[in-house]
């Protein structure tokens, strides 16, 4: 049996992965990143709009704080999120993107001076100040009241896993690529690692660690429509999942992207309509303003999906062969703006639709895009039930981002969980509280258990076809688990998905070989899949509310009063379903209680203890008018939840620290 | 009420096709695969040809996917965003190295020949082993910011940079490490220990960087020998082939010239 | 212990320090002798061609070399000096350009192998540089050999005699496509290498640049193709009276000695 030891284990080689092994290793813990693809072919990479930081560097985004970006955040969430933890991301996002400027990330700067800008369709000059010149620009994104988001033309994701990446190779951190987990190892109580393929050779290697850390990302292809990568397979939650101790925390929370490309479904980021871009119909009607007044396209992504999809269903969308879409018009923006700024947008449309997008409209339809849920952690990243295994970024459930998810801030919150997370892990390490007398015994009873069920899989007379099933899984998810959500649907969905799961294990393979062998990939992971789309369906035909991205068209509205709540799942060993638990949120000690989001259905029900939080809001809100850290402090202190070095207020054109500060 | 509660009159229309896999009248196309397994030592490299329906907007991508789930679950290839921007899906596409993923099948079609990346390690039929390459080369040639010793103060504003500057080190990082230069470039094919366009990009692309701290005598530590830029040959098949159209001659001509002044200093 | 720099390169500890400055050097020089070589033989392919303007002409354009205009008589030790500067550069062209070769048969495979499924334009150019520079260790070494020991034996009829009485005409066929195909490519590749004229558009001088070599080489081609046949014509004429040395008739007999 092969082992390797190490003192973290992160699963996952994308942005969050890699911020959390750099920050331990920076803090003298050996870190081994096991990555299923080159850590810069991960998907982090498709990050293309930005990252929202409140720098306020730009004109349109003077004002703007931490406290802006905080209110945007759990509005996005429609009160999902835990507020403490978005309070902790607001606060470390500056820090991270000057980090990232620092590591020589091509951040795109302001130019002082007149500019043309497309605002609401129409041509503005706005003149940015002499003071801004050169430092870190912000373009607009949707649920934003300022201009928040710091970008790289339109490859933000892949110039910051750039500047990750290769910051972790010079940190020496290795990677084992080609690698995939399929276990975790514990005794129900503590994580001691994981059971890890090697994709090239198929062999099986124990990787036995203090810290193990899930940074997988999404579940994105659970759906049949999805601008994730091939990859996000949602394999890091199952690990967690299949564990049965530790928890995923709202799985339903499935966000759709307003414009994914018709029909390929690749992205196209929320830039376009954050530089002025607009969404029209079969008419060249712009619809959005009809609907939403105030954020017109820049409604949150949740909104701007359900409008689309209803406008459609008005029968406004443009008949292809594929079916029907909406156009995206960026031609307004000018050539030399999309070839600048939005310059991966025009070669996927010159590309994969064949067409210029500076002369011609964009076919678009909103797609799968982002998995809310995840492995569910304290602030601090750690399981609650699974001591030692961590879990950052798109995986992770910690959890800011609630229901919905603005644009930008994923991004973002794969470097900041990854700053924070690492440094909690550390920490971890640290103690000699953590140190383990691992028996062997245990790990060869881990490594034996999957050996046997590889193979199982390929010694299997069984008739059922693994490519097959994944595609009916994925059809299921998207007919019937998507934007509109209906009981009935659901109830369909959670049924068959069950069948789904019950043949998966009478699957065999046409070429049953051990070793590097992508219809025995296939197999087994599609067995993994299948429990978290059970996962999601399930939660989503238990949770009989409509809050951000979970629509349910047979319970319209947000109810506050039953489901002010976070869904956990759990999975028992041979179970058809998760167990559901619920978690309640505190609204006594929301900063911000539960309102109207200022875009979408305006009607919700209303929880009982909401009216008196407000009234001590309100209260302490006059107490301590004019100081917004105070205030914020009082509302709801957050300070020690951070490491200690994350620490600290952020330096702005408009809070100048004074002082021997470096020259700015 | 909600404002748009759907009516039940419309039924539910189904989301868009995956992928754009939609059987159409495109025609046929056979694609020619090589296969070969380098850990079978009884096995030869083979050309084996798949025939299947052309699609309308049919990629590479899409092929390849169809052929694996209907016809050869075996056969081995790698791709990740499928979008063009990972550059997972690098191969050899009837005779020129490219992103498989975003080339339409009616573009190369119909009779279309892949063949695994050269250059790098094979892991099998389509598959080779670019990151561990592109890895090595990094380390080879320092490609990270080397940042001065003292710590960032995180909390205060970050240093400037004029605008066109960060638009001039953007232009060069975005290469995608995709392996396209190396694989089109008759110099590495002959001498493996050359470092190739995309390292002598990440050369011009860190010199470039305020913030890396640098100068061209350690540059020249790194690339001043004929493994390094004076190796390069000039055969501009870097250029021609890379999918992002990166500057590539004019960037290894220019740390050519830099590294070469080096010399005389 | 002798800790000499032999000693250190020896134990093969060149670099350990500091990288050495030659790899920059020798690649700048291998450069410079291309380019000098390739325009010499621009001028040396006018001069040749003068035998298209008349047998004059030639006579003076050769003693114009041999200083005949500025001394009042001929030194054909002036040419064997030049050729012998030419005969220089071109060894260390040769000895740096050597360098890139193919060493091996796996190696000269691998390439062409490279270059059939590439189909790449400037990939196969490389290798007919490769190969013309190959032949030209061979083609030029008689030539120049010739011109550094018998400078005096260039002329209307001297040369021509040579070409066709004394069988050179085959040698000069081949050098004459070598020496056009390797300088018009080799100079091509110089200015992308080195990015010169590059501009705000780098592929469109690119392009240009490439149609320019295109014409230069055929434009040469044609030229020398026309000089040779003319000194092949000369020769056919003169083969009757070989040996024979022009003199044209505005000059004095005697007066050249």
């Amino acid at each position: 049996m092969k082992v390797v030891y190490t003192d973290v284990l992160v699963i996952g080689g994308g942005l969050a992965g890699l911020r959390m092994a750099i920050a331990a290793k920076r803090r003298g813990h050996d870190a081994v990143i096991l990555s299923l693809v080159p850590p810069k072919r991960s998907h982090s990479k498709a990050a293309q709009g930005g990252m929202q930081a409140s720098l306020g560097n730009v004109i349109k985004g003077q004002g703007d704080n931490e406290d802006v970006h905080f209110e945007d955040t759990v509005r996005g969430s429609d009160w999902g999120a835990d507020q403490a933890v978005v309070r902790m991301f607001v606060n470390t996002a500056p820090k991270a993107v000057r980090e990232l400027a620092a590591w020589g990330v091509p951040w795109s700067r302001v130019r002082r001076g007149d500019r043309t800008v497309i605002i609401n369709g129409q041509k503005v000059t706005i003149t940015e100040r002499d003071e801004a010149h050169g430092l870190m620009a912000q373009r607009d994104f949707g649920g934003t009241k300022k201009w928040r988001t710091c970008y790289v033309s339109d490859g933000t994701g892949h110039a910051m896993l750039q500047a990750v990446g290769d910051q972790a190779i010079g940190s020496g951190i290795p990677v084992h690529e080609r690698a995939e987990a399929l276990a975790l190892i514990h005794d129900g109580g503590r994580c001691y690692g994981a059971v890890v393929r090697d994709l090239i050779d198929g062999e099986l290697t124990a990787y036995v660690a203090k810290a193990t850390a899930i940074a997988t990302g999404g579940a994105g292809r659970l759906y049949r429509v999805t601008t994730n990568a091939v990859i996000c397979e949602g394999i890091g939650h199952a690990l967690a999942l299949e564990s049965g101790a530790a928890a995923l925390g709202n799985m339903e929370a499935v966000q759709f992207h307003p414009t994914g490309i018709f029909p390929a479904g690749i992205l196209v980021t929320e830039g376009c309509r954050g530089d002025g871009g607009l969404l029209k119909d079969v008419d060249g009607h712009r619809f959005m303003p009809d609907y939403e007044p105030e954020k017109k396209e820049l409604a949150s992504r949740d909104v701007v999906s359900r409008r689309m999809e209803e406008h459609i269903r008005k029968g406004k969308g443009v008949g292809s062969r594929f079916g029907d879409h909406l156009w995206l018009d960026i031609t307004l923006l000018g050539e030399k703006h999309i070839k600048t700024n939005l310059r991966e947008v025009f070669e996927i449309c010159h590309h994969f639709l064949g067409i210029d997008p500076t002369k011609d409209l964009v076919a678009v339809r909103p797609a799968q895009h982002y998995t809310m849920g995840g492995v569910r952690t304290k602030p601090t990243g750690e399981s609650p039930t699974l001591k030692g295994l961590f879990a950052a970024g798109e995986a992770a459930c910690w959890d800011m981002h609630g229901f919905n998810r603005l644009g930008g801030n994923s991004v973002a919150e794969t470097v900041v969980a990854g700053m924070i997370v690492g440094e909690f892990i550390a920490d971890f390490c640290d103690d000699p509280g953590n140190e383990f007398n691992l028996p062997t015994g245990l790990v060869r009873e881990f490594v034996e258990r999957e050996q046997a069920k590889l193979d199982a899989l390929v010694a299997s007379r069984g008739t059922e076809d693994a490519s097959a099933l994944k595609a009916r899984m994925q059809e299921i998810m998207t007919a019937k688990v998507g934007i509109f959500r209906t009981g009935r649907d659901l109830e369909e969905a959670v049924a068959e998905l069950q069948q789904l799961l019950a043949r998966s294990r009478n699957i065999g393979l046409r070429t049953p070989s051990p070793g590097p062998n992508p219809e025995l990939v296939t197999a087994y992971r599609v067995q993994k899949m299948l429990k978290l789309a059970l996962t999601v369906a399930y939660g989503a035909l238990t949770r009989t509310e409509s809050r951000g991205a979970h629509f349910r068209e047979d319970h319209p509205r947000r109810d506050d009063a039953q489901w002010l709540k976070r869904t956990l799942a759990t999975w028992r060993d041979g179970a058809s379903l998760p167990e559901l638990n619920y978690e309640p949120l505190d609204i006594a000690k929301m900063e911000l209680p539960p309102g109207w989001r200022g875009y979408g259905a305006k009607d919700y029900v209303d929880h009982p203890d909401t009216p008196r939080r407000q009234a001590e809001v309100d209260a302490l809100k006059t107490q301590y008018a004019g100081d917004r850290f105070a205030l914020q402090r009082a509302l709801l202190p957050y300070d020690d939840l951070l490491p200690a070095r994350l620490r600290g207020r952020n330096e702005r054109i408009d809070e100048p620290f004074g002082g021997t500060g470096r020259a700015a | 009420m909600s404002m748009f509660r759907p009516t039940a009159t419309h039924k539910v229309i189904p989301l868009v096709p995956a992928d754009g896999a939609q059987p159409g009248n495109g025609g046929r196309i056979r694609v020619h695969a090589m296969r070969y397994n380098p850990r079978d030592p009884g096995n030869a490299p083979r050309l084996q040809t798949y025939e299947l329906e052309q699609a309308e907007g049919m990629t590479l991508f899409i092929a390849l996917s169809e052929i694996r789930e209907k016809q050869d679950p075996s056969l081995q290839f790698d791709f990740v965003c499928r979008a063009g921007i990972c550059g997972s899906c690098a191969m050899v596409i009837n005779g020129r190295p490219g992103l498989a993923c975003r080339t339409l099948t009616k573009a190369v079609g119909p009779d279309i020949t892949l063949l695994p990346l050269p250059g790098f390690e094979l892991i099998g039929d389509l598959s080779v082993n670019t990151g561990k390459w592109m890895r090595a080369m990094s380390e080879r040639l320092e490609a990270w910011v080397h940042m001065k010793e003292a710590e960032l103060d995180l909390t205060r504003i970050e240093a400037r940079m004029e605008p066109e500057l960060a638009e001039q080190i953007y232009e060069l990082d975005r290469c995608i490490e995709c392996g396209c230069c190396v694989a089109g470039c008759g110099t590495v094919r002959m001498r493996e220990a050359f470092v190739g366009a995309v390292g002598l990009n990440k050369i011009a692309r860190f010199r470039l960087d305020p913030r890396d701290t640098r100068d061209d005598d350690d540059f020249y530590e790194l690339v001043g020998d004929d493994d390094g830029v004076f190796g390069c040959m000039s055969l501009l098949g870097c250029h021609d082939v890379c999918p992002k159209q990166l500057p590539l001659a004019t960037q290894i001509a220019f740390v050519r010239r830099k590294m070469a002044a080096v010399g005389f200093r | 212990m002798d800790t000499s720099s032999s000693i250190v390169t020896g134990a093969g500890l060149a670099d350990a320090v500091r990288k050495s400055r030659l790899p920059a050097r020798l690649d700048v020089v291998q450069s410079a002798t291309g380019l000098v070589l390739a325009l010499f033989m621009w001028g040396h392919m006018f001069f040749v061609s003068s035998i298209l303007l008349g047998k004059d002409a030639m006579w003076t354009i050769t003693k114009m070399f041999e200083g005949y205009f500025i001394f009042g008589r001929a030194y054909p030790g002036i040419v064997s000096v030049v050729v012998a500067v030419i005969v220089l550069l071109l060894v260390v062209h040769a000895a740096l350009a050597v360098r890139k070769f193919p060493i091996n048969y796996r190696q000269l495979r691998t390439y062409r192998g490279h270059m059939k499924l590439m189909r790449h334009e400037d990939t196969t150019l490389w290798y007919w540089q490769f190969v013309t520079g190959f032949a030209l260790f061979f083609l030029a070494a008689p030539h120049l050999f010739q011109m550094l020991t018998q400078p005096g034996l260039i002329g209307p009829y001297e040369s021509s005699d040579r070409v066709w009485s004394y069988h050179w005409w085959p040698l000069y066929l081949l050098l004459l496509f070598a020496v056009e195909v390797h300088g018009g490519v080799g100079l091509y590749r110089l200015a992308v290498k080195w990015g010169w004229f590059a501009g705000s558009n780098p592929d469109a001088t690119r392009r240009r640049l490439k149609a320019l070599k295109w014409a230069l080489t055929v434009f040469f081609l044609a030229l020398g193709l026309a000089t040779l046949a003319a000194y092949i014509r000369i020769g056919i004429e003169h083969a009757d009276r070989v040996g024979e040395r022009y003199v044209p008739a505005s000059v004095q007999p005697g007066a050249v000695k």
